[in-house]
């Protein structure tokens, strides 16, 4: 019996972190749903405070320890998303029971890299990631750029160019004393000796 | 004033603006270095500091030049001494060679596929960066120094008196490989923080006995070398060293090490490849 109230207990607990987890996403949700103004994602209708009353019923009746096993996870899941809602204080919030299985669009923070600044959001649909998006990636002159720093194939044209009037030093592969003479760093040179 | 004419057009270029620039060359290491300085610095002082510069190095071309018979790195050839008795130098640099044949999984290497030590692929690197460092304890702030084709600048050319903080970079231009009156490319090294400070270029056309192609050894022993992907090689980085080295160590390990070399370091490439056509980092393109 003690071992009985032991594994009920611990898969209340269990419960309760998935509950958490899924109203943390939530909230995350929510969040970015209202920062790029689309409305309706998910599209569903809004929770009211009834609901979210019965969430926190819900968890608080799994947390003092009923016998009833693997249904007090989902019920205890089905709260904390009402919860969520009712904390995040959004109008249109997804809190149908499908939604409990983490389906929408989903918006990662921008992260700023080597690169510039990325930001990438996903969809999923039935627990499962279908589509990621690149939000941001731009440089600080806002041209988007390649996320790989590999050398790629270039047309002449599509180099900086440069004129050997405009600059003040050449590189090239080792020239001997000789060959400098008729080099153009000797040209640039000369002109300011 | 000494006009330049473009040979990219045939047509006469801009003559140049007042000179605000002055340059001083010395011979070694069987190349010329040019070291140049905003006017505003003073004749007097590009003279000093040119004199610093030259005196590093001739010093290293002393102890490393494999075309001196007297040279340590000569004696050190013909076994006349052995690498614990060298000079703390060829020590250091020997140790930062084998590194760097390491960390380029062999396309950079300090031995000649016959076997005798030959660090005259990082020496002139390491010169330039000793001279960089002298420049700077000396008080200049900005100065652009171009040994043979390899540049380390800092600061910036427009600084009207020194030390102004113009953030206008040196403007680098990198050499057709088909014709080296032209110019393939430019770069701007410098200026502002965190711009690159150093660009160097290797050739497998110019003086190309420095550098072998990875797994020459084998080909060597019978005469055979593999073709070099690459006719040229320039690579912008934050030191002179590291740029220097890995356009040795891209030209000799082809496309594999360009790839392995722009992952793992922070450097902007332009490669050229045998048939001419060029490869490219961002930073590159206009």
């Amino acid at each position: 019996m003690r071992i009985r109230a032991a594994v009920s207990a611990a898969l209340a607990s269990a419960g309760i972190l998935l509950a958490g987890w899924q109203s943390g996403i939530h909230v995350e949700d929510t969040r970015s749903a209202a920062a790029s103004t689309s409305a309706g994602i998910n599209g569903t209708t809004g929770t009211t405070g009834a609901t979210g009353a019965t969430g926190s019923t819900g968890s608080s009746s799994s947390s003092s320890g009923s016998t009833d096993t693997g249904a007090s996870g989902t019920g205890s899941s089905g709260a904390g998303t009402g919860t969520a809602g009712t904390d995040s204080g959004a109008a249109a919030e997804p809190t149908t029971g499908a939604a409990a299985k983490a389906g929408g669009t989903y918006t990662g923070s921008v992260v700023q890299t080597r690169f510039g600044a990325v930001q990438v959001q996903i969809t999923v649909k039935a627990g499962a990631i279908t589509d990621v998006e690149a939000l941001q990636l731009t440089d600080d002159d806002r041209k988007s750029v390649q996320i790989s720093n590999r050398a790629a194939p270039l047309l002449r044209s599509e180099v900086l160019a440069a004129q050997s009037a405009d600059v003040q030093t050449i590189g090239g592969a080792t020239v001997t004393s000789v060959a400098y003479l008729n080099s153009l760093q000797a040209a640039i040179d000369a002109a300011n000796l | 004033m000494q006009r330049i004419s473009d040979p990219q057009t045939g047509a006469e270029a801009q003559p140049l603006e007042a000179p605000s620039l002055r340059a001083r060359t010395f011979s070694c290491m069987g190349t010329v270095v040019s070291l140049t300085l905003p006017a505003a610095s003073g004749a007097d002082e590009l003279v000093a500091a040119t004199a610093v510069v030259e005196r590093l190095f001739a010093g290293l071309d002393e102890t490393f030049s494999l075309y001196r018979a007297d040279s340590e790195a000569s004696r050190l050839a013909r076994a006349e001494i052995k690498l614990p008795d060298a000079a703390e130098v060829m020590r250091r640099l020997y140790a930062d060679a084998v590194g760097w044949g390491l960390l380029t999984e062999g396309a950079f290497t300090p031995e000649r596929p016959d076997g005798v030590l030959d660090l005259s692929g990082i020496v002139k690197g390491y010169a330039i960066q000793e001279a960089g460092t002298s420049l700077l304890a000396l008080g200049l702030r900005d100065w652009c120094l171009n040994a043979g084709g390899d540049v380390l600048v800092s600061g910036s050319p427009g600084a009207e008196s020194p030390g102004s903080g113009s953030n206008e970079p040196w403007r680098a231009g990198i050499v057709d490989p088909e014709d080296r009156r032209t110019l393939i490319a430019g770069y701007p090294l410098g200026g502002k923080a965190g711009a690159k400070l150093a660009l160097a270029t290797s050739g497998s056309a110019e003086r190309g006995d420095h550098i072998w192609a990875a797994g020459a050894g084998i080909g060597a022993a019978s005469g055979v070398r593999a073709a070099p992907a690459f006719r040229q090689v320039s690579v912008a980085a934050a030191d002179i060293v590291t740029a220097d080295v890995l356009a040795t160590a891209i030209v000799a390990g082809g496309m594999p090490m360009l790839d392995r070399a722009t992952d793992g370091w922070n450097i902007e490439v332009l490669a050229v490849r045998a048939g001419g056509e060029l490869l490219a980092t961002p930073g590159f393109r206009r």
